[in-house]
């Protein structure tokens, strides 16, 4: 079963009362890919991950991991990081990271060893018989972290992972992330920060409005994505440039503008049209679609 | 690789359950609330109960006497009444009265305290030697003024005379215990004094006195009317026991599940065991908990009559004490966990519903409500045990668990009625648990608000 997908999400919907959360969502995420589930707030990105971890059952359609229905066993192969987290606050960072391990059926040693590891690595390890409420928001986070790998899982599904860190804190996450990368393990995980998305990501699924918008590697999706957008420093030529047979829009930026180009035009043709009409060009360069771009792009098209 | 097999994953289950019951017992018993709370019952107790038999049973300074005995009838008397043996005999005897026989524990005992007592007196020589009366009384004042001596008695020439008056002086005129052993002694005396003068003889006396040995056991068949006093404080002490204890562990309970919740650490909880796993394991962890403290109170409140029944002078109240036999004492606990059951499991569906503890609060009150009019009813079960109000109330899911541990002690009911109430309480378990984790399974991942009634009702509805 090496070509087994790691996870298998097939037209599922969840329904809350009159209210579709989820619509005959179907997505496949490959043994150690990077995917990105990205979408507005209330997309259906949370109760999606849910259904993925066995916190809630969909109403129709199947979630399979490792090939297998969600069980309390697959579970345990699972690194779950909610959204909304926390942590017991009166007791011992140690005690509880203890039970979460213990829950995962670690065995204690291995926990413990593993919690002086991971402690050690996030600079906590002088936390280690402190409670919850002696730490800072920033320590907590990453003890929260901690929890969702004490297991070794092969899969790490977080929500949000990155919300309220401090930049020097989800640099060091985007760290320990690559490094679970290395080691080909699955990552999934949700964001609404596009730039973290693009970095870290081979794979995308963009929901909007409970439906599934667009996915696969974001390679493709970039590339089958021409907007055919130029940026162009120049100096006159705006005669060409307001011709709509050509240019559909303008963007101006303080020296320099984003062309996009009209359907069917050329940007070869509309170079030479801008140098026959005596601009002075400086710079002239296609630019690849961002994923903020496109995300942004699909979930007004959505709307409209 | 083929689904889990229903053995591998029943396991699963059973490791996982067993983690949370432990994770769950462990955090309240290593508490010092709990601690205090456990540890503050037996050792009041104890305070009452032992502290002062121990105090008095401390050996005092031995008063050191002079008795001043120009007829040399009443001192040898008073020094044999004084020896260990006799103030056991008479500590004895006047149990018998009072009570019945004593154990062998208490006759040990009372031979310790009556050893101690006549350790007590250190008798010291003093020569009269033709001294008038005011010059004796300023010799031993001086002597007690210089520390030689603690008191002295002056036995008067006429010994057995109605008015002869006996003079005892001591610096330590506070210590009761040692005066009231001295007076009793000299009564003893000067009672075998006269009876000899008046040639009656002692075991003449001592022969009268054993009638009334068979007068006791009358007196202990009208002590049973002081025994529904009794029983009425103890079944009271018990439906309060429950009632208190079922009360806390369901708020304890009530609480834990909405810090997991207001925490949101439910849903990384719900990620790695079925929500049935931790309801339950929680439901039973705390309810060891529970289990534990009752234990160590049952077990010193245990401890403590035990020691008291050593005590001679404690035997009457204790006779009055209705009996509990082992086996009241265990379903005493089979009640507890019944009850327990039964509020936990809804203190935990309240506390899945709502966000926050003063939420739960609002609506624990209905559940408290019931309990309160449960023990309420204990009242009415002690007065008439065999009514059938006292029936239904023992039998009724809800109630049974304050109303039938006071009916099992005032008058055991026959035992397919104690079945019967275990019976239908254990359904009311099963129903209750079930409902708990339905809406549990839901309601630990809706934020936000609190859950109106129709909500929740939807959640058990839904699959």
């Amino acid at each position: 079963m090496a070509d087994q997908e790691t996870l298998c999400v097939k037209n599922v919907t969840k329904r809350f009362g009159d209210f579709t959360a989820v619509e005959d969502l179907s997505f496949e995420v490959g043994a150690g890919r990077v995917f990105g589930f990205i979408g507005p707030n209330g997309a259906g990105k949370t109760t999606t991950i849910r259904m993925i971890v066995g916190i809630t059952a969909p109403d129709e359609g199947h979630v399979r991991l490792f090939g297998e229905a969600v069980s309390s066993r697959v579970q345990d192969k699972i690194g779950y990081l909610p959204e909304e987290r926390g942590l017991y606050k009166k007791m011992k960072i140690l005690d509880q990271l203890r039970y979460f391990a213990v829950l995962k059926d670690v065995p204690r040693e291995t926990a413990d060893k593993r919690i002086d590891q991971w402690l050690g690595r996030m600079n906590l390890a002088e936390w280690k018989n402190k409670k919850t409420t002696d730490l800072s928001k920033g320590m907590q986070q990453k003890i929260q972290f901690i929890s969702t790998v004490l297991h070794d899982p092969d899969l790490l599904i977080l929500d949000e992972p990155f919300s309220g860190l401090d930049p020097v804190n989800v640099e060091f996450m985007i760290d320990v992330l690559s490094d679970f990368k290395a080691q080909d393990k699955t990552i999934i995980f949700s964001t609404h920060l596009m730039e973290t998305a693009e970095r870290l990501c081979n794979d995308i699924l963009l929901i909007n409005k409970a439906r599934k918008v667009l996915s696969g590697s974001l390679r493709e999706i970039k590339a089958s994505y021409g907007r055919n957008v130029i940026a162009l420093r120049a100096v006159g030529g705006d005669a060409v440039l307001n011709d709509r047979s050509h240019v559909a829009g303008v963007v101006e930026h303080a020296d320099e503008k984003d062309i996009e180009l009209a359907k069917g035009a050329n940007a070869q043709v509309l170079l030479r049209k801008l140098i026959d009409a005596g601009a002075v060009i400086t710079k002239c360069e296609e630019v690849e679609p961002s994923l903020n771009d496109i995300f942004i792009d699909q979930v007004s098209q959505n709307r409209g | 690789m083929a689904p889990g097999s229903d053995t591998a994953r029943d396991e699963d289950y059973m490791r996982k359950f067993l983690a949370v019951v432990r994770h769950e017992y462990k955090k309240i018993v290593l508490k010092w609330a709990f601690l205090i709370g456990t540890l503050l019952f037996p050792i009041i107790g104890a305070c009452f109960a032992i502290v002062p038999a121990i105090i008095f049973s401390l050996k005092g300074e031995q008063t050191r006497i002079v008795v001043v005995d120009k007829t040399g009838q009443i001192l040898p008397r008073l020094k044999a009444n004084l020896s260990a043996d006799r103030i056991a005999a008479k500590a004895e005897e006047a149990l018998k009265e009072s009570y019945s026989e004593p154990n062998a524990a208490q006759q040990d005992q009372m031979k310790q305290s009556a050893a101690m007592l006549a350790s007590g007196f250190a008798f010291v020589e003093y020569d009269t030697g033709g001294k008038s009366a005011d010059e004796i009384r300023r010799e031993l004042n001086e002597k007690a003024a210089g520390d030689e001596i603690d008191a002295y008695l002056v036995i008067p020439e006429n010994v057995a005379a109605a008015d002869a008056t006996y003079e005892f002086r001591s610096r330590k005129a506070g210590d009761f215990v040692a005066n009231d052993t001295l007076r009793d002694a000299l009564n003893e005396a000067v009672r075998s004094q006269r009876l000899a003068e008046a040639n009656i003889s002692e075991r003449l006396v001592s022969d009268l006195s054993r009638n009334v040995e068979f007068v006791s056991k009358s007196i202990n068949e009208r002590g049973e009317e002081k025994d529904s006093e009794m029983l009425f404080i103890a079944s009271l002490v018990i439906g309060m026991m429950i009632y208190i204890t079922l009360t806390i562990y369901g708020q304890v309970i009530m609480g834990a599940v909405v810090e997991e919740k207001e925490t949101r650490i439910a849903e990384i909880l719900f990620s790695s065991a079925r929500p049935f796993t931790l309801l339950f394991g929680k439901l039973v962890g705390v309810g060891l908990a529970g289990l534990t403290q009752l234990a160590i109170w049952v077990g010193s409140l245990a401890a403590i009559i035990g020691f008291l029944s050593t005590q001679a002078d404690m035997a009457p109240i204790l006779a009055s004490l209705p009996d509990v036999s082992p086996l009241m004492i265990v379903y005493f606990f089979v009640f507890f966990i019944v009850g327990y059951f039964i509020y936990a499991s809804i203190f935990a569906l309240i506390g899945a519903m709502v966000t926050t503890v003063q939420e739960g609060g609002q609506f624990a009150f209905p559940p408290i409500m019931v309990m309160l009019i449960g023990f309420y009813f204990c009242f009415a079960v002690i007065r008439d045990p065999n009514s059938s109000l006292s029936f239904w109330v023992s039998i009724a899911p809800l109630f049974a668990p304050m109303t039938m541990p006071v009916r099992i002690l005032a008058e055991t009911p026959p035992f397919w009625q104690i079945a019967l109430s275990v019976l239908l309480n254990c359904l009311a378990i099963a129903g209750l648990v079930w409902l708990a984790a339905r809406v549990y399974r839901i309601g630990m991942l809706m934020y936000g608000k609190r859950a109106t009634i129709p909500e929740v009702l939807k959640w058990i509805r839904q699959p």
